[in-house]
């Protein structure tokens, strides 16, 4: 065991024993087991980050739909027609639309570098102007402030199917060559995905709602499956702290599995009566 | 650079932490805060923000109407729309009402029998008890978008010797008053337009599980058939499909499976007949006919399908996608990630 891991080991059940110490006075009465998932995950995260800075080199498996970006762009480039951009439609208190966000700034630097023309109807006003001031910031970096202009992010309406119909109705008027869907969808989410394959666009897409996965995949040509997308920032910057995040995240899914599997054992040996503690128990306080 | 950069990420971090720490420290004031102001503020801001929205968008439809830009016409509907939208919400109530008083005996039953004819009320007797208990006269229960409109009903009226009021539905209230022109608006253009997207769902829905079904490897083939057994567990037809139609489709599908180790065409037709007749022999020695295995139910198995691998796929996704949301707050909670604020 390295150092650093000792340290943290250390550490964190230093703080989770000094939790458990105020656990109903101080704290919130039954949540040190909550509190101690909360710790071992942010530890797990942190620790992987310090390695990464500290030079570790970290392997992310290629995603399709994120190299896909430039070639979607490109393309749109060479036919002379615009991007589309849906970044959803839920407001900025949704960490998929963050997200999104987070992929509009790269999508909008590669329209910079391309020259290609970038829309971005949105359906809440927040968001509207965070997605303003992350294009500006991208064709900034990418050496065209003056492709910029803030009506690129417009707004159309909170309605969802209202949206729903004003975003399909840019796609038949304007034909976009390459359509991205990246943030919290609901029931819109086919109707814009059907209406962009019927106009021949190519598409990207990614969200964090699990039903409506299935009808991007059936839809678009790229798919950013759960974690795939959140894992985009970390991906196209190749920041190593933002790598190391990524790496812990795996390494706290393992740990989740190996919780799973650990939790099936013992709950199937208390219910055959062979332990009298059921380990269920811990998870409903 | 301060006020750009490092105020609100100082922002940001403060909050996230004390949201995150408010679930778990023993005090009122935190978690009133975390609870109750924090999403309260979200909404103020939000509400205040949908001027920067409404704004944006008139301004952007007018500029399309004024340089005659491609398919401008829309554009108008849009602006109209919004500044119909505007006056019957902010300056037209549309919602008057009638309150009939000083009712006597005798007209009690000629009103309510006309109240109920016209306005095509259910029981004659509730609005007669209504008029005779109403104190401060008898609120007639039809909102009148004009002021015309509820004049020519209370000629109807006219000739019965009683005191008559038109009042207006209190601004705001207004809204919710079925029959103003706010509420005629929602419901009888809005709700239909919505309505009708969301019907092309259905279409959307069609043509998508299409192209997921079109059989061209072995995982389109397994979407298909589950599809399909899925599709016929819900119906009642499916609990009509005998056991022994199960049972030959088994066998199909195994021998789907096998065809491409089997290279010879006879040796394989024979295996699937006689798996065919072996598996119905079986079934009918044993008396599946009365009581087939649960295995051979099309709602058995599509119970199962979507119990266990349907809910385990499911999971498995949202495990993935909370760790995700967990590691992305995480990076923003500590200020790794900046990309939202445009570095």
């Amino acid at each position: 065991m390295n150092k650093k891991l000792a340290i943290a080991v250390i550490l964190y059940f230093t703080v989770v024993g000094l939790y458990y110490l105020g656990d109903g006075s101080v704290f919130v009465d039954h949540t040190t087991f909550k509190f101690g998932v909360v710790a071992l995950v942010s530890f797990t995260l942190y620790y992987y980050i310090d390695r990464a800075r500290s030079g570790e080199e970290i392997y992310l498996r290629p995603i399709a739909g994120l190299k896909a970006i430039e070639e979607a762009v490109g393309r749109a480039t060479e036919m002379g027609k615009s991007v589309l951009f849906v970044p959803g439609i839920s407001d900025m208190d949704q960490v998929e639309t963050v997200s999104g966000l987070i992929l509009l700034g790269h999508v909008a630097e590669t329209t910079a570098k391309y020259e290609a023309g970038l829309n971005v109807p949105v359906s809440k006003s927040i968001v509207m102007e965070a997605g303003r001031e992350t294009c500006r910031e991208s064709y900034l970096r990418a050496g065209r402030p003056d492709l910029y202009y803030d009506d690129m992010v417009h707004y159309l309406t909170d309605d969802q199917f209202a949206y729903a119909a004003g975003v399909n109705g840019i796609m038949v008027r304007e034909k976009p060559a390459a359509c991205f869907y990246l943030g919290k969808f609901y029931a819109e989410s086919l109707i814009l995905a059907e209406t962009g394959n019927s106009i021949g666009a190519i598409q990207i897409a990614g969200t964090g709602s699990p039903s409506q996965i299935p009808f991007f995949v059936t839809a678009c040509d790229y798919t950013l499956i759960g974690e795939e997308f959140f894992t985009a920032s970390a991906y196209l910057s190749k920041k190593p702290e933002l790598l190391g995040s990524i790496k812990g995240q795996d390494i706290v899914k393992g740990l989740v599995m190996a919780a799973m599997v650990i939790t099936f054992i013992f709950h199937g040996l208390f219910q055959f009566g062979w332990v009298d503690f059921d380990i269920v128990t811990l998870f409903g306080n | 650079m301060f006020l750009k950069r490092h105020m609100p990420l100082f922002i940001v971090i403060s909050i996230g932490l004390l949201t995150l720490f408010g679930h778990f420290i023993n005090n009122t004031t935190i978690q009133n805060f975390v609870d109750n102001d924090a999403t309260q503020w979200f909404d103020i801001i939000a509400s205040f923000a949908i001027f920067l929205g409404a704004l944006n968008m008139l301004k952007l439809q007018m500029l399309k109407i004024i340089r005659k830009q491609n398919n401008w016409q829309y554009s108008t509907l849009a602006v109209l729309g919004f500044v119909v939208a505007i006056f019957a919400g902010f300056f037209y109530r549309g919602a008057n009402y009638i309150v009939v008083s000083n009712v006597n005996e005798i007209n009690l039953l000629p009103i309510s029998e006309l109240l109920t004819d016209e306005l095509h009320l259910e029981n004659q007797n509730t609005v007669m008890s209504n008029i005779s208990d109403a104190e401060d006269g008898y609120e007639i229960p039809k909102i009148f978008m004009t002021q015309s409109g509820a004049e020519a009903f209370m000629e109807k009226l006219d000739k019965f010797d009683v005191n008559m009021e038109i009042k207006s539905k209190k601004w705001g209230v207004h809204l919710q008053a079925k029959g103003s022109l706010f509420s005629w608006i929602f419901f009888n253009i809005f709700t239909p337009l919505s309505s009708t997207m969301f019907a092309l769902l259905a279409f959307f829905v069609a043509s998508a599980s299409y192209r997921a079904f079109r059989i061209r490897n072995f995982e389109a083939t397994l979407l298909l058939v589950s599809g399909i057994i899925l599709m016929l567990g819900r119906v009642p037809i499916g609990e009509l499909i005998p056991w022994w139609v199960v049972a030959i489709l088994i066998v199909f599908g195994v021998g789907a499976i096998s065809a491409p180790w089997i290279k010879d065409k006879k040796i394989f037709f024979g295996l699937v007949v006689g798996g065919i007749v072996l598996f119905l022999g079986v079934g009918f020695a044993m008396g599946w006919n009365q009581s087939p295995p649960q295995i051979l139910l099309i709602p058995v198995i599509q119970d199962w399908i979507f119990d266990y691998p349907t809910t385990a796929g499911s999971r498995a996704l949202m495990i993935g996608i909370a760790l995700g949301i967990v590691a992305t707050s995480f990076r923003i909670i500590v200020g790794i990630e900046r990309s939202f604020l445009g570095e």
